[in-house]
């Protein structure tokens, strides 16, 4: 699919809209969850730093020396083991008499090392908040307090490394990301599925609309949903109108010939059999204006049917009462018409009265040629319904057959009929994009082939 | 012969009256599909000639009843509408022949005298019987080649003769088929033409079947 269809298919712009806000609404929420636990998680940890600082705080004592102890150790077991994460670290605060000291106390799980807490002094009862480089290089959370004991300032510290904070958050950002990726898929696969399953009308409408164009119903058939129900009625009341029209310019060219005709008729026969100028020159011209009527109404009526959707007329009846009308008005030849069998498959896309007058005049012209035999075969040809025609008459030489299909030429003028014939086949069978070509004919004549739209 | 011409024109209707006649037809006319149908059904007729397109009734469905009430003489129709789907309509419903309006009269004459020959089995359009033959074409009868003159009447008779040769015809169907429906029939002017006919022929061409009618036959 080139991406300009691809911009114009309904499909792919549901599509594209609806995934385009599942990721979005997929991106927003995983973002959102996963500050919101990180945030939690961060509280947390400094939540329970503040625990194990407030619990240092309490513990701190001066024994009677004057030496600084704990009256009790803290209770996390990570305190005691070399560098598990988590410190506490006691510094003296430069003062009066007295210079800083860094680490006069410090947990056991600090072993040798010395926590350096940026420049700051918290005012009493102030918890302060930093970030620092651990003994092992790891980032530490760590809080702190200042507190004054026999007025000597002391700043207590713990601190904690901070993958056990971001340890959980990973976790969690894992399994979000997972479940929102699932989340995710299933809405793709519903938001394909729903696409697919609300466009099928749409693509039966189309089945719908190929079928009546191949000729194989006159109507949109089948049940559709509330929404496309009135384009199909509306459409299938335009068919039905087009069928009314061309019927009634039929019925009308039919009336017109009729009112035409019989004042011709009375015209010729006051005029015929009388040698004079005036009478010779009625009855040529009462002639060609048959032709005329004969030919415009002809091509009148096959014009408007050509533009009429879902007309398709099955071959044999059509050739069947053809025959009939042959074995009758040429009775006095005795020809023997050979119809090889036809399937009931071999369906002209048209309009049946086109038909008959395609093959009627074909096989009218073969008649009056034909000695004893005529032979009418049909078959399937690439989408194509070919019937051929052949006589056992004298046929008509190869560099003639082009003259004879232009219009009004006949082979002989002595012979009946008004040698339009052929060219009024012709250009019936180009209004319906078919083609009519001549040949020898294995009989001996002329082979006459009419190739014509197939219905499926 | 007597011909059924059934058209709404009356011009043309007039035109092909006087062409039939003139070429020796007895003509009975209709100019709508409804008396088409009752003249056509009541009286026997050797021909019909037959407009598609009537008031009340069209042609069609005229020649339908006719067919399917048994009436079966030969039925030439006349079409305006230069279509095969009118000329199948036409020869389904049990048309012999048709023939497209405008046409010339001699068509007209040589379509009917081949759809009569043929309905009665004879396929020359000169009819023979022993020394008599009879030109359908020009209506003219002569005896071992010497040319007969004979007045209509008498043309009538024995041409509806000679289209039955060696059948039985009786007085009443030769009296139906040489007089028009409107002319004031007597069954005994049929006799006064049969003696006035044998005396032109040769004997025993004619012979009397007793209490039956009249046959042609070539003399044993």
């Amino acid at each position: 699919m080139n991406p300009a269809a691809s911009h114009r298919s309904l499909r792919v712009r549901l599509l594209v809209g609806t995934l385009f806000w599942i990721a979005a609404s997929i991106l927003v929420a995983g973002w959102g969850l996963g500050n919101l636990f990180r945030q939690h998680v961060e509280l947390q940890f400094h939540a329970e730093l503040k625990t194990h600082l407030d619990q240092l705080t309490a513990q701190l004592v001066v024994d009677p020396q004057g030496r600084l102890t704990l009256s009790a150790p803290l209770s996390d077991p990570r305190l005691n083991k070399p560098f598990a994460g988590l410190y506490w670290q006691i510094d003296r605060v430069a003062a009066v008499g007295k210079p800083a000291a860094a680490a006069v106390m410090r947990s056991r799980s600090l072993w040798d090392q010395v926590l350096v807490a940026p420049e700051d002094t918290p005012l009493d009862g102030e918890v302060h908040q930093h970030r620092v480089t651990g003994p092992d290089g790891a980032m530490l959370g760590l809080v702190e307090r200042t507190v004054r004991i026999d007025e000597m300032p002391l700043r207590l510290i713990v601190a904690a490394d901070e993958r056990l904070m971001i340890e959980p958050v990973e976790r969690f950002n894992g399994v979000l990301w997972l479940a929102l990726g699932a989340l995710g898929l299933g809405l793709a696969i519903a938001a394909l599925v729903q696409v697919i399953i609300g466009l099928a009308p749409l693509r039966k409408l189309r089945d719908a609309l190929g079928r009546v164009r191949n000729g194989e119903s006159r109507q949109l058939e089948g049940d559709f949903p509330a929404e496309i129900m009135p384009l199909v009625e509306e459409f299938n009341a335009v068919l039905a109108q087009n069928t009314e029209i061309v019927q009634r310019a039929r019925t009308h060219a039919g009336n017109l010939a009729h009112a035409l005709k019989t004042p011709l008729s009375v015209l010729a026969n006051a005029a015929n059999g009388k040698d004079e100028a005036l009478a010779r020159l009625v009855v040529t011209q009462v002639d060609s204006a048959r032709k005329q009527v004969d030919y415009h109404l002809a091509r009148a009526q096959a014009a408007a049917a050509v533009r009429l959707p879902g007309a398709r007329t099955p071959l044999k009846p059509v050739v069947d009462g053809l025959v009939r009308t042959m074995q009758r008005i040429h009775a006095e030849q005795n020809l023997e018409l050979l119809v090889h069998p036809l399937a009931a498959a071999l369906v002209f896309r048209g309009e049946e009265q086109d038909l008959q007058e395609m093959l009627g005049n074909l096989l009218d012209n073969a008649c009056k040629w034909a000695v004893h035999r005529i032979e009418i075969n049909a078959r399937i040809e690439q989408d194509n319904l070919e019937i051929c025609v052949d006589d056992d008459g004298k046929g008509i030489p190869a560099d003639q057959r082009d003259a004879m299909i232009r219009r009004g030429v006949r082979a002989d003028q002595q012979m009946p009929g008004t040698g339009l014939g052929l060219s009024i086949v012709d250009d019936l069978a180009r209004l319906y994009g078919g083609l009519l070509t001549l040949a020898n004919s294995p009989l001996g004549g002329l082979r006459v082939t009419l190739t014509l739209p197939a219905a499926r | 012969m007597r011909i059924l011409v059934v058209e709404d024109e009356p011009m043309l209707l007039a035109q092909l009256v006087e062409g039939l006649s003139e070429a020796g037809y007895v003509v009975d006319t209709a100019n709508n599909g409804a008396d088409a149908h009752f003249i056509g059904e009541t009286e026997p007729f050797d021909a019909a000639v037959l407009d598609i397109g009537l008031p009340q009734m069209d042609g069609i469905t005229v020649l339908k009843k006719w067919r399917a009430t048994g009436r079966m003489m030969p039925v030439l129709i006349l079409t305006a509408r230069d279509g095969w789907h009118e000329k199948v309509a036409g020869i389904d419903a049990g048309a012999d022949d048709y023939l497209t309006k405008p046409f010339h009269m001699e068509e007209l004459l040589a379509r009917l005298r081949a759809l009569i020959r043929r309905t009665s089995g004879h396929a020359s359009a000169e009819l023979v019987c022993g020394p008599l033959t009879l030109d359908t074409r020009s209506s003219r009868v002569a005896v071992d080649g010497r040319a007969l003159t004979l007045t209509s009447h008498e043309y009538r008779v024995l041409s509806y003769l000679m289209h039955h040769q060696g059948e039985v015809v009786s007085r009443g169907s030769l009296t139906e088929h040489i007089y028009a429906q409107d002319f004031d029939r007597d069954s005994n002017t049929v006799e006064v033409f049969i003696g006035r006919l044998r005396k032109k022929l040769p004997p025993g061409l004619i012979e009397t079947v007793r209490g039956l009618g009249y046959r042609l036959a070539k003399p044993q």
